[in-house]
């Protein structure tokens, strides 16, 4: 069976976030960009099942500007077989995302699609839900393993307080957590040969998709700054204060 | 002069104590065992000193008039930083007559130019917070060393130290403009220059750089700044020997320049060590190799051009067989996973049980030679010791530490260790090499000094000492 597995181009996990001065969104310009964290884990899984046997080929597709072509060779460096672009630059949002991987499923015809539980710079977790939506697929989030039993998929999921297992009928969405996998390091002969790898381009239109924002972003600002702390005398004082300055005691 | 009495030096003592509290107040003068206990102790835990007391002036005219009063009282002082060292350097002796003058307090940033792009930092404060003032600012202070957590500038300067950046930007001694010092009578020199050209008479400031605190007490420094880079691109390759890692180090520095700034080598057995005692860590390759090169690039330009700089620079050697495999960091947190293969080596190695450490530097020419013929002696001596390679290679500087054979007892192993580091130091002066490349030589490798410097050149570091200070007050037992 083929997987598909979108990649996001977002700010390095490592990066601290600046706010652009004009409060329009956050800074990227020549700041260091990666794979979000959880696509990797998705791409993982994915090669791991093609090693298993299971998966027959790994598609990448990413949703955004050139630059993500970068993203997409990462995914093939780590074993991807083939990378999709869906190139715009227009501000893509979790629906539009959403609508575009519904589009690209209809064309490649996957009978899984494992999507990162949420991507680090917007923190939505809608889109893997959306997309199974949209499909009419049943979705397993927040997955901590799987494992395929013929036509049925068995998914244990992060949830509070431990693990529940939900098995769903392929064809399906899941979204990664975390403890998912340990992603595997890319390696320079496997760097060379994903330049060499199948990377196609299309846009929005191509797919009949509008991915015009219907969201508006007011203001982007940092959180307040945290105020210093102090020292007290004696427990009188600490009561005093608690009490007429930060009144939470009577 | 008699010697003193019991009576008369338990006088003397109190006395000084007194006025060492007068000056600096009872807070800091440390005197019971059990507060000063954690200042009398190496890092290690190798050398156990019984001091007078310990001192912590918070500011240079407390260290002035502390090491004054010591000096008039002839009173030995041992200056003391974040107490990381590795020879045992800032440890007193045992005879309890020695003040350990610590210098932790004296931690504030005296000033930031970045038109100058200087630093002007008191001796206490811990690398890593000049790192991060600097960072703050979209500079780099651009020394690296696995204790920057709590070592401290004065300490670092005192040593000369190096760590993981020497390649690009040099040891301590390179990133100092001009320094404050209090000289061993208690007079202060004040060379707080921001200068980068001053061609007036000798370089005093390079005297007590290095120096170990035998010549005066650092207490503050005008540290140079760089641009932060914006990018960097971090690698583990795999090679098969030490002499193709040096291939590898000629090919970087031929393709990739300035941008090459770190360069280590570890051997498979360390890898071993991390993964068994870190067992969270992740190897690199799904294959071992028998060795491994930790090599990164950092660009002042752009974010991401220094990585395909790095991949191509690779390609071109994997092509030519300089090297058998490459793992490529994709993002920021596999740099700091890679990195934190090459700083848990330490750990790792004094997890698995006793070990000899060393610091040796040579010619990167004979780095290779080196390795070779130390480790057929070695062998010879002690079958089935264990070789801890490792190291700063792009600099010159290895650890060379070995461990010892499966099934010996610690203390045999410990019994051969002054025998094992003679073959170790031998062969590292025979190829031209020194026996303390960043470490210094503190009271561990004072004697053992003297075997490889020739006669002139101990006499003039002696006579440097004689003319600074004369009554020999400052950490005396030390270097020299």
């Amino acid at each position: 069976m083929k997987v598909l597995v979108p990649v996001k181009r977002v700010v390095d996990y490592n990066v601290k976030v600046r706010v652009k001065s004009d409060g329009t969104g956050v800074e990227t310009a020549n700041v260091k960009m990666s794979m979000n964290p959880f696509d990797e884990i998705s791409i993982e899984e994915a090669i791991r099942l093609r090693e298993a046997g299971i998966a027959t080929e790994v598609i990448a597709v990413s949703c955004g500007v050139a630059a993500c072509q970068e993203t997409l060779r990462t995914a093939l460096a780590i074993g991807a077989d083939r990378a999709i672009l869906v190139e715009t630059d227009v501000e893509l949002q979790p629906l539009a995302v959403a609508k575009l991987l519904k589009a690209v499923v209809d064309k490649e015809g996957p009978k899984l699609a494992i999507v990162g539980k949420q991507a680090i710079d917007d923190d939505c977790n809608q889109t893997g839900q959306m997309l199974a939506a949209l499909l009419g697929w049943p979705q397993g989030t927040f997955a901590n393993k799987i494992t395929v039993e013929g036509e049925k998929l068995r998914v244990a999921r992060e949830v509070d307080g431990g693990l529940e297992t939900v098995i769903l009928n392929l064809p399906a969405v899941i979204t990664s957590d975390l403890r998912l996998n340990e992603p595997r390091y890319v390696t320079l002969p496997n760097i060379m040969k994903a330049k060499k790898k199948p990377l196609e381009i299309i846009k929005p239109d191509a797919l009949g998709v509008d991915v015009t924002p219907r969201l508006v972003t007011l203001k982007v600002v940092e959180p307040p700054k945290r105020k210093g702390g102090l020292k007290v005398p004696d427990v009188q004082t600490l009561v005093m204060k608690l009490r007429t300055e930060a009144k939470v005691i009577e | 002069m008699p010697a003193p009495t019991n009576k008369e030096s338990d006088d003397l003592e109190k006395s000084i104590i007194k006025q060492l509290v007068a000056v600096v107040g009872e807070a800091a003068v440390l005197t019971t065992t059990e507060d000063t206990g954690p200042y009398a102790v190496d890092w290690r835990r190798r050398y156990h000193g019984r001091p007078l007391a310990v001192v912590k002036p918070a500011s240079t005219v407390e260290v002035a008039a502390v090491v004054k009063l010591c000096a008039d009282n002839r009173v030995a002082v041992v200056p003391q930083g974040g107490n990381t060292g590795l020879v045992g350097g800032a440890t007193p002796d045992e005879s309890g007559t020695q003040v350990i003058v610590n210098l932790s307090r004296m931690n504030r940033i005296r000033g930031l130019d970045l038109v100058n792009n200087t630093l002007t930092a008191e001796a206490g404060c811990v690398l890593a917070t000049l790192q991060q003032a600097a960072r703050d600012s979209d500079r780099l202070f651009p020394l690296s060393l696995a204790a920057e957590g709590s070592c401290e500038i004065g300490g670092n300067l005192s040593t000369n130290a190096g760590g993981t950046a020497v390649l690009r930007y040099g040891n301590t001694r390179e990133l100092v403009l001009g320094l404050e010092v209090v000289l061993p009578n208690g007079e202060v020199w004040e060379g707080l220059r921001g200068l980068r050209k001053d061609n007036t008479g000798y370089d005093l400031k390079q005297l007590f750089i290095g120096a170990e605190g035998t010549l005066g007490i650092v207490t503050a420094a005008v540290l140079k700044l760089f641009p932060l880079p914006k990018g960097r691109a971090t690698a583990i390759v795999a090679c098969e020997t030490p002499r193709q890692a040096l291939a590898l180090l000629s090919h970087l520095q031929a393709n990739c320049g300035e941008r090459l700034t770190g360069f280590e080598l570890f051997s498979d057995y360390c890898l071993g060590l991390v993964l068994k005692h870190f067992p969270a860590s992740q190897a690199p390759f799904a294959a071992r190799f028998a060795h491994y090169a930790l090599v990164e690039l950092t660009d002042t330009l752009s974010a991401d051009r220094v990585q395909s700089v790095l991949e191509e620079a690779l390609a071109a050697a994997l092509e030519r067989h300089m090297i058998k495999d490459a793992a490529i960091a994709a993002n920021e947190s596999q740099c700091r996973q890679f990195w934190g293969i090459r700083e848990r080596i330490p750990e790792s190695e004094a997890a698995e049980g006793r070990n000899v450490k060393h610091d040796v530097s040579l010619p990167i020419s004979h780095i290779a030679e080196f390795i070779e013929a130390a480790e057929a002696s070695l062998v010879r001596r002690l079958p089935g010791i264990r070789m801890v390679t490792f190291g700063h290679l792009g600099d010159g500087n290895l650890h060379y530490n070995v461990s010892l054979p499966q099934g010996m007892s610690p203390d045999a192993f410990t019994g051969v260790a002054d025998e094992l580091s003679r073959i170790v130091h031998d062969h590292a002066a025979r190829l031209g090499g020194s026996i303390s490349a960043e470490h210094g030589l503190g009271q561990m490798k004072r004697e053992e000094i003297t075997h490889y410097k020739s006669a002139i050149e101990i006499n003039l570091m002696k006579r440097i000492k004689a003319a600074l200070d004369p009554d020999g007050i400052m950490n005396p037992g030390k270097v020299i």
